[in-house]
């Protein structure tokens, strides 16, 4: 029953990250919110992947069925990509920054 | 109207959830094993990211790269012009940054070469390597690093690695080649590549907004 308590929590922060989007008007606080979604999708599949009892995936640990290695696999490239995207916006945050001297998103609509 | 609007994202991440999820009790898995002895490696995670789904790795590996050059090309112009602040004093740092320095590159090696037969693989090898470099700049000051460290053959250092990357995906998928080396190789690859990448990251924020 772990994984499903790992689950809910999964599910959790992934609704705070998202509603950290939706009401936060500053967007370092939006990419925070994202940061803290993205966390909780990347849980939530790695939980998924996992029952009570399972062994890792690597041949030769012992008997029993082996965690499901296809989700972690996948979640290896979400890590890195959501790194890498995380990254770039802040890049951009900066250089927005730099040129409208405000990180309101609803300032930065008005013009 | 902030708690609805709460309670209405959870719900609709909770149906999501059951709907990725599927039925309850959900199925059984199959049996990683004979992929991992199809590939000739131990770890069914390393077979399935370098073997299976090269594709996803490759294309994702070029994502990495894209993104890094955009980070390079967004904080170019942005040169810190204001003092910068001192590089901390405290000895503790500094000595220990002399003593972990070593362990850390020779364990991110371990983790690098030894993905294909355990938990590890060239990403978290890539992550350890950008942390020691992290801690070095923390220690000694960015200015001095960035001076060792010179960025424009770091970054032909890190596309020569997609290159080759690239090439060695080419033998994988076009001939077959089915060997542990070619595991290694290419988990040495990822790794150097990352932790440049996470280095120039590092170098551009901290050059656009003063110290680390």
């Amino acid at each position: 029953m772990e994984s499903l308590s790992a689950l809910a929590l999964a599910v959790a922060s992934a609704a705070l990250g998202m509603w950290a989007m939706v009401v936060r008007r500053n967007l370092v606080w939006k990419l925070l919110g994202l940061n803290v979604a993205s966390g909780g999708g990347i849980l939530f599949l790695v939980a998924l992947s996992h029952r009570t009892g399972a062994r890792p995936p690597i041949v030769g640990l012992g008997p029993g069925p082996a965690a499901d290695a296809l989700p972690q696999a996948l979640v290896l490239t979400a890590i890195v990509i959501h790194f890498a995207t995380l990254a770039l916006a802040l890049a951009l945050v900066i250089v927005l920054t730099e040129h409208r001297h405000t990180q309101d998103s609803r300032k930065l609509e008005e013009r | 109207m902030k708690l609805l609007l709460a309670l209405g994202i959870l719900g609709l991440v909770g149906i999501l959830a059951v709907g990725i999820a599927g039925l309850w009790p959900r199925a059984d898995f199959p049996d990683p094993d004979p992929v991992a002895r199809g590939w000739r490696v131990t770890n069914a995670v390393a077979a399935i990211v370098l073997g299976l789904r090269l594709w996803d790795t490759l294309l994702e590996v070029l994502v990495y790269v894209v993104a890094m050059v955009g980070v390079r090309f967004l904080l170019v112009g942005l040169h810190w012009k204001g003092e910068l602040p001192p590089v901390s004093e405290t000895p503790l740092l500094r000595r220990s940054a002399d003593l972990l320095l070593g362990p850390i590159l020779v364990f991110a090696l371990y983790v690098a070469a030894s993905g294909h037969l355990g938990p590890g693989g060239g990403f978290p090898a890539g992550a350890i390597l950008g942390s020691a470099l992290l801690l070095l700049a923390l220690a000694k000051g960015m200015e001095r690093v960035s001076a060792e460290l010179y960025e424009p053959r770091l970054e032909s250092l890190e596309y020569l690695a997609v290159v080759l990357l690239v090439f060695l995906a080419a033998l994988v998928l076009i001939l077959g080649l089915r060997t542990p080396a070619a595991f290694v190789t290419a988990n040495l690859l990822i790794a150097l590549e990352v932790a440049i990448g996470a280095w120039a990251v590092l170098h551009r924020f901290s050059s656009a907004r003063g110290e680390v």
